[in-house]
């Protein structure tokens, strides 16, 4: 036993005096079947299982959120902007430019009626823009209404609601949305009731747990018993929680939106040819790609993605931000 | 005196944590686990013990470093386990030669899969020769030698309680018939007939050779089983000698404190609470709680067969 | 005693699969009824769908005497009722696109959009499982976040946008797959044939499910390999491959299989959009004939397939679940 003793007076070995700093990860020496250690004798200890990888290239909710306006605005900017600047006009065809390829002039190349992709893609993006904000704002206002009506009047008002909210999600929603253009062909509220008739559910659900969570907690109860009026309560209580939960819900409803209508008018129920939304041009594309006119697939595309996923990060980054509950993951 | 097969030798543990500051939980601690013996390893919750499971065989969190030397010896290899690489310890260390009871078993086992189809798998996997029936023999003996039903392995874990479970952590760590059993609070959450049980089971595993390093809080229990009993405190190693002397006649304070905690020494519960294992002062943790002369950081110093610190 | 509860639980198993699918009824009569009100509600005149061409020659005497007979002037709801009654009874009225009974047409394209969707979602698990698994496996290294940073990616381009570029690729400009159809055109439908013509559409669709379920699988992946149980393996000295697949595995998949009974509406809109880029056969394809052409008996048939599919499968999810899982209570 004598020596045990003997040795805890020795100092520990392993190679001192190693180059690698503490945080250095002992990856190299993994591979080597050796060991790292630093100046006073201490080895990292995580194995391969555990070992943390830290990404160096992560940006905060905050900077996503800022680096996302940054693409939203400069898109809103190019799609106000340039229609206006270029005098633009669908009905003008000039067939003499038709299909032409990309150049400094016209930088997204022509269509197959010679017009400029450039200018039409912004006009494009700014219908569609239009479109899916109205239709955002639209179902989530129908979204809460539904929402606070089911979760405040509870009972059977709330049974039929979550009924009608599990049909319109067994139905697919383009499906649905589809059903909706066909019957109510060519006009654009045909397209904004298609679109909001679709998302508004997930909206009620999430704002009816709001309430119902809101509903069971004390300071709501004591303030109802306190002899607190009903609007003081709404004011006070409701709105604070719901105004930013629908906000956000909208944000995140955006890119669905623009999603939902750029795939109607790709199928050809979407609005007339004259008022072209993105996915009118990519519509066009099918057949002018068969031509070999890829610009007409790749400029419109890329607009339309770029959109969809600098809103959606904004919404996201705006969520984590806003809303660390993240009770509105439930959302789309 | 036979050689001791897990030797811990000035082995020292620490957790960064976020913002550069460390845990503790670990700090110069030195023992051996001899074959055919139980060494119990006592302590309040908190003070660094369960670390030590995790560090013997390789599997601390990522934030963890440490230092000095672990040695595994047996009459193949002598293996310094700390810098041993991951491929070794999964071949060879883990489970052949050193079979872990982890803390809390219930969690331990695969939810979606019977304790049978475990227990066989691990069979199967360690050197048992035959086919499926043969591993199922291998199985109900196995099942037996922990004191379990053989027809309750046919339950999913949920469906087990909580000794059935610790028989079953305990028939898996005995599975590849290691050298050495390393139980992490294996008797936590049982009642007094099962911790007695489990704990006899340590004894008749020590009986076949084998090395039993006994982590727990749990003094009675480790005082029914141990031949050498470590006392820890904060990290550190206060007291350590043969079980029946150090019980017999405690030579540090905090020793004499736990005893007298226990319903045998008149419930008597120590003073203050263990302390927090980040930016641990150097000094004697435990003076600090419970005043006493000392001085300096506790340092083991041996008289015949017994150590001490604080002295 | 045992064996006793492992009946019981057969038993329960039983019973919530009765018990939903009592649930599924109301469900598919407010489908129905939805569907019924926007078209009745729609400025389309029902009787020039039922007439056809000859409903611009028809004289207002006869179609007065033609509304009168098919009920056009009641109510809503009583020729909603007469409706239901003939759905009943298994007429689904007549196609007027394809000029033949619905029965038919779902008879000739179902088989051929249950082998595509069938094919791209096999296909989406396969590649979510391998690329999800190994992804969480190598957490936090350069290829986990090179593949969940592509999965983001993909999951904000529309599937008409990857069709259009799959064409644009693989059919006009490498000539590997052909554009579209399900054989060349007059050629025999022969194995060759339908899987040269399967490879471009069945991939599209299934990368458009594929970033989902990867990002879920990686997710619970790197959960499952942190928890005890898989410690637990390891401390028993198990082989890498065992520890993978029999332990971490198991119980990541079974979220995972919930999820890919949530995601078939999500399919189904996937199938639409690429069966019309694709000119494919099946009864997606014909969803947006249908819908340009305004043939309700069509429409209202497809939707409500596509409600009653989306409900067993989200159904035979839970069940899967349950079976696989022997701590998932049935009462839900």
């Amino acid at each position: 036993m004598g020596d045990a003793a003997a040795r805890t007076k020795r100092t520990s070995p392993g190679r001192a005096g190693g180059p690698h700093e503490t945080s250095a990860p002992a990856d190299a020496a993994q591979r080597t079947g050796e060991t790292a250690a630093d100046e006073h004798g201490w080895i990292d200890a995580g194995r391969p299982w555990t070992r943390a990888r830290r990404s160096r290239l992560r940006l905060s909710a905050r900077q996503r959120l800022a680096v996302g306006i940054g693409v939203v605005i400069a898109l809103v900017a190019y799609a106000v902007a340039v229609p206006i600047v270029a005098g633009f006009d669908e009905r003008a065809v000039d067939l003499s430019a038709s299909g032409m390829p990309p150049s400094w002039a016209q930088p997204f190349g022509t269509d197959m009626a010679g017009r400029d992709l450039f200018v039409r893609a912004a006009a494009g993006l700014r219908i569609s823009l239009l479109i899916a904000g109205t239709c955002a704002i639209l179902s989530t206002v129908l979204g809460v209404l539904v929402g606070v009506l089911a979760g405040g009047l509870g009972r059977w008002v709330d049974r039929i609601v979550m009924r009608l909210v599990d049909t319109v999600n067994a139905i697919p929603h383009l499906l649905l949305g589809i059903v909706i253009v066909a019957l109510y062909r060519g006009n654009v509220i045909a397209i904004v009731a298609s679109i909001t008739l679709t998302h508004w559910a997930p909206v009620a659900r999430l704002i009816r747990s709001e309430v119902l969570s809101l509903r069971q907690r004390e300071f709501v109860d004591a303030a109802i018993s306190g002899g607190a009026g009903r609007i003081w309560v709404i004011r006070r209580h409701f709105v604070p929680a719901i105004v930013p939960q629908a906000v956000v819900a909208a944000a995140l409803l955006l890119p669905h939106a623009v999603w939902h209508e750029s795939a109607l008018s790709f199928l050809g129920l979407g609005l007339p040819p004259h008022r072209a939304s993105l996915g009118t041009l990519l519509d066009e594309a099918r057949e002018s790609l068969l031509l070999g006119s890829w610009w007409t697939l790749v400029f419109p595309s890329l607009m339309l993605v770029a959109a969809t996923l600098a809103i959606a990060a904004c919404g996201a980054a705006w969520r984590d931000h806003v809303l660390p509950r993240r009770r509105s993951e439930e959302l789309p | 005196m036979t050689a001791g097969v897990l030797q811990l030798d000035n082995l020292s543990v620490r957790l960064r944590l976020p913002g550069g500051r460390f845990v503790s939980a670990v700090t110069g601690l030195s023992c051996t686990v001899r074959a055919g013996e139980v060494l119990a390893l006592v302590g309040e919750s908190g003070c660094g013990k369960s670390v030590l499971a995790s560090t013997i065989l390789g599997l601390l969190p990522g934030n963890a470093q440490v230092r000095g030397q672990v040695w595994l010896d047996d009459a193949a290899a002598r293996t310094e386990l700390l810098r041993a690489p991951e491929h070794e310890l999964a071949t060879r260390v883990r489970g052949r030669r050193i079979g872990l009871i982890p803390q809390s078993a219930g969690t331990h086992l695969t939810p979606v899969r019977t304790a049978r189809s475990q227990l066989a798998e691990a069979l199967a996997h360690h050197g048992s020769e035959g086919g499926g029936a043969e591993i199922a023999s291998r199985v109900d003996e196995l099942a037996q030698q922990v004191g379990l039903d053989p027809d309750d392995l046919y339950g999913y874990p949920h469906e087990l309680s909580g000794g059935m479970t610790q028989r079953v952590v305990t028939a898996l760590a005995l599975a590849g018939n290691p050298l050495v059993l390393v139980a992490d609070e294996p008797t936590a959450g049982l009642d007094r007939a099962l911790v007695d049980h489990t704990v006899d089971l340590f004894r008749f595993v020590a009986g076949t050779g084998r090395a039993v390093l006994f982590i727990t809080h749990d003094l009675a229990a480790a005082g029914r089983v141990a031949d050498h009993l470590a006392v820890m405190y904060a990290g550190r190693l206060l007291e350590l000698g043969p079980a029946r002397e150090v019980l017999a006649d405690p030579w540090h304070d905090y020793t004499r404190g736990l005893l007298a905690a226990l319903p045998s020494g008149g419930l008597q519960p120590l003073p203050g609470h263990p302390p927090s294992l980040t930016e641990l002062a150097s000094g004697c943790a435990f003076h600090r709680r419970v005043p006493g002369e000392c001085s300096g950081d506790p340092t083991l110093t041996w008289h015949g067969g017994r150590a001490v610190a604080c002295r | 005693m045992r064996s006793v509860t492992r009946a019981d639980r057969r038993r329960a198993i039983g019973w919530m699969v009765l018990r939903r699918l009592v649930m599924m009824v109301p469900v598919v009569a407010l489908t129905s009824v939805i569907v019924f009100v926007l078209a009745a509600a729609s400025p389309f005149d029902p009787l020039a769908g039922y007439l056809g061409d000859r409903y611009l020659t028809a004289g207002a005497d006869e179609q007065e005497r033609l509304r009168g007979t098919l009920g056009l002037d009641d109510p809503w709801y009583a020729q909603y009722g007469q409706w239901v009654t003939t759905l009943l009874s298994g007429d689904l009225g007549t196609s007027r696109v394809y000029g033949q009974p619905v029965v038919d047409v779902l008879a000739e394209r179902l088989p051929w959009t249950v082998l595509l969707a069938g094919t791209a979602l096999a296909l989406a698990i396969v590649v979510a499982l391998c690329l999800g698994v190994w992804s969480a496996w190598r957490h936090g290294g350069m290829l986990d976040r090179l593949v969940a940073g592509l999965a983001h990616a993909v999951e904000g381009i529309p599937p008409f946008v990857v069709a259009l570029a799959a064409i644009g690729i693989f059919a006009l400009g490498l000539s590997w797959f052909p554009v579209a159809g399900l054989t060349e055109p007059g050629a025999d439908v022969t194995f060759g044939q339908v899987v040269t013509h399967m490879a471009l559409p069945a991939s599209v669709l299934a990368c458009s499910q594929v970033p989902w379920l990867l990002l879920h699988v990686r997710q619970s992946m790197i959960a499952a390999l942190g928890e005890d149980y898989v410690t637990g393996a390891r401390a028993r000295g198990l082989p890498l491959p065992v520890i993978v697949l029999r332990h971490a595995l198991p119980t990541a998949l079974l979220p995972f299989v919930t999820l890919v009974g949530v995601r078939l509406p999500e399919l189904v809109t996937g199938a639409i959009l690429v069966e019309s880029v694709f000119s494919w056969p099946g009864v997606a394809d014909a969803v947006v004939r249908a819908a340009v052409e305004v043939d309700f008996a069509l429409l209202a048939a497809l939707t409500l397939l596509a409600a009653v599919a989306v409900l067993l499968g989200s159904l035979l999810a839970d069940v899967l679940y349950a079976v696989l899982d022997p701590r998932v209570a049935t009462d839900g």
